[in-house]
């Protein structure tokens, strides 16, 4: 296994204005992204973790340009792809593909799915032949565990799982290095889901893939991340491989999603009483809290926390942002 | 065991729709016991939400009607009710937590006022006495400051804090039935959790039986004492919570607890986590029903006989509708 890394994000950035409150007031401003940074090794999958409004989503998308930036560098294969060109950008995309969340809404109702997944080897690869290109189209048809004759069909005629194999496809034409998979599974039955998670689990075998991996649902993550960053309000609270995140959590909020996460495990039958759950709902982004983002939910608050804003400290069992991490 | 406060006896939803009359539900039989929780589990589409519809007499008719069967709640045949009697029902004595709290709730009324109207429904109450409740409700689900709360519409509300107004309002009349449809899942997790933990709370205060809906067995295990999972439109295992478990024996059930990636489950094996378990292929819809097994084309043991006849629902307490698992243990 290499570890060369394929992704590296710096101080990461993004800001949304919002509408003004009045004629004259100050645009507020929404911090989605704060000063985020993470790397990604090649062939391999790092998974950003949060609920609804952690960031997750928008780190992921301005680190691949389709959400502007306001600060900070991503490196992919040695180029900073905030300062690319647009041209140099659009060739860059090739490698760079997003499979989404809702397979209702991300493929063209209009289109059949043969031309959906043609369509990216037609931008990208203008070069080679109509034949060729429609032979890679069956060549990935196959590879998803759809039928070369399904291609004459419209997204309409195929289940939620199957539309998910069309949007593996397409995402898959273009050879991609980095493929962002945005909750892929959260919108699928949980036996449809097993099916999907294998098999974007074998193609990353077969194909060298590396997945930036967004859920929300620890169990997936588990399953198939290497690496994971836990998001709140914007900021990684805490990043550790797979392992040592989810034998021994150092953040309380990591520690709190753990012990929300359905497990089996927990039964009724044997009493059971969940430990260390949070209290209310995250802060809204638009008012950021001075210190800790998390102190206003945490367990294991301090008056420290609610002045200084932890920064994200790196040791061996990986890094994590608080003041008085559990051990 | 004591009398079980509802009863649903072989019953059969029938749908009318452009395919001809369709099957929703295949001769359902389940009980439901006071302080206790009955978790039904499946797929979408395996007819749980219309046997949570149907238990309140909400099937839509037409197109739908309850076809066969009895539904009996404390010691009254319910199937049958009239409309005025089933009014009187809902919300009193069983009541229902849906889905989505955003679209389940009234946008353009203050909570506060949408939980007073219930309170005024069912009980001999006036205005200001149903609004003093309401605030000591939004205050029993552990919302903060319920009075300023009492006055914010839907869309102020974070979707925990909305799906806690709609158990205020489920349980503003002190119902002895909370049907549970897929609450938690809109929510994210450390929400859910509060929600799951808000429904025990209740349930051990007020020895509500509830009925909770979900296709999370990781919900099954934290919540549930009975199980009843289904299978396009039919219940092909029912037993204790642990016992399906532990020791599920229909190949479906297998099949879900299997394929869910559930913290802790697995070990570790070179590094990674070994693959899931896969249910080949989908729910078959509903007028493509053959004869035979439902489950028989996606099942790893199927054989002839489960695609020639029916199976029915065999056992005393762990109760499976299979033909090979039977053959395995007998």
């Amino acid at each position: 296994m290499t570890e060369e890394i394929l992704l590296d994000v710096r101080a990461l950035s993004v800001r949304f204005g919002m509408p003004r409150k009045s004629l004259l007031g100050r645009r507020p401003m929404l911090h989605a992204v704060r000063d985020v940074s993470f790397s990604l090794r090649s062939g391999r999958t790092l998974g950003l973790v949060g609920e609804s409004g952690s960031g997750k989503t928008t780190a992921a998308m301005a680190a691949i340009r389709l959400v502007a930036a306001q600060a900070g560098s991503v490196l992919f294969d040695g180029l900073d792809l905030l300062k690319l060109d647009a041209e140099a950008m659009r060739r860059c995309r090739r490698h760079l593909q997003v499979i989404f969340q809702d397979p209702y809404s991300s493929l063209n109702p209009r289109e059949r799915v043969g031309a959906i997944v043609r369509e990216p080897l037609d931008l990208m690869m203008p070069d080679s032949s109509r034949p060729d290109r429609e032979s890679r189209v069956s060549e990935l048809f196959g590879q998803v565990g759809l039928r070369p004759d399904q291609m004459a069909l419209f997204p309409h005629q195929f289940s939620g799982g199957q539309r998910q194999r069309v949007s593996i496809a397409r995402a898959l034409a273009t050879k991609p290095k980095l493929i962002v998979c945005d909750e892929p599974v959260s919108a699928l039955d949980v036996a449809i889901q097993a099916q999907i998670l294998n098999l974007l689990r074998r193609l990353q075998d077969d194909c060298g893939l590396s997945y930036l991996f967004i859920s929300h649902d620890l169990g997936v993550v588990q399953f198939i991340c290497d690496d994971i960053a836990v998001m709140y309000l914007g900021q990684i609270v805490e990043f550790a491989d797979r392992s040592t995140l989810f034998s021994r959590p150092r953040h309380p909020y990591t520690s709190a999603l753990l012990s929300a996460a359905p497990s089996l495990a927990r039964r009724k039958s044997a009493g059971y009483v969940r430990r260390g759950a949070v209290k209310g709902d995250p802060p809204s982004p638009l008012n950021v809290p001075a210190g800790c983002a998390f102190a206003s939910r945490c367990p294991r608050v301090q008056p420290k926390c609610l002045e200084d804003r932890p920064v994200l400290r790196t040791s061996a069992q990986g890094s994590v942002a608080c003041h008085y991490p559990l051990d | 065991m004591t009398e079980p406060l509802l009863s649903i006896r072989d019953l059969k939803v029938e749908f009318n729709t452009r395919y001809g009359s369709v099957t929703a539900l295949n001769g359902i039989d389940l009980d439901l016991h006071a302080d206790k929780t009955l978790g039904i589990v499946g797929e979408s589409g395996c007819g749980k939400s219309i046997t949570a519809l149907a238990t309140m007499g909400l099937i839509p008719d037409p197109p739908g009607h309850i076809a066969e069967g009895r539904i009996v709640f404390d010691g009254e045949d319910i199937t049958r009710a009239d409309a005025r009697r089933l009014r009187k029902l809902r919300g009193a004595d069983i009541s229902m937590i849906f889905q989505e709290p955003m679209t389940s709730l009234n946008p353009v009324f203050a909570v506060g006022d949408q939980i007073a109207e219930a309170i005024m429904l069912h009980q001999s109450t006036g205005r200001a006495a149903a609004d003093r409740m309401a605030v000591e409700l939004l205050n029993t689900v552990g919302i903060p400051d319920p009075e300023q709360r009492a006055q914010s519409y839907p869309h102020q509300l974070s979707g925990g804090m909305r799906q806690r107004v709609m158990i205020a309002i489920a349980i503003s009349c002190r119902p002895r039935i909370l049907i549970a449809d897929e609450p938690t899942t809109a929510l994210d997790v450390t929400v859910q959790a509060q929600i799951f933990d808000l429904m025990r709370d209740i349930q051990q205060q007020s020895g509500v039986a509830i009925m909770l809906i979900t296709h999370d067995m990781g919900a099954i295990a934290e919540m549930a004492d009975q199980v009843a999972v289904m299978y396009a439109g039919q219940i092909v295992e029912s037993g204790t919570a642990d016992a399906i478990l532990d020791n599920p024996l229909h190949p479906y059930t297998r099949g879900l607890i299997g394929c869910i990636p559930v913290i802790g489950k697995q070990a570790e094996r070179n590094g990674r986590m070994p693959q899931l378990a896969e249910i080949p292929g989908i729910v078959p819809p509903l007028h493509l029903l053959g004869q035979g097994c439902a489950f028989a084309d996606r099942c790893p043991l199927a054989f002839d006989r489960c695609r020639a006849e029916s199976p029915i629902l065999k056992g005393d307490t762990h109760r499976v509708a299979c033909f090979a698992t039977g053959v395995q243990r007998a």
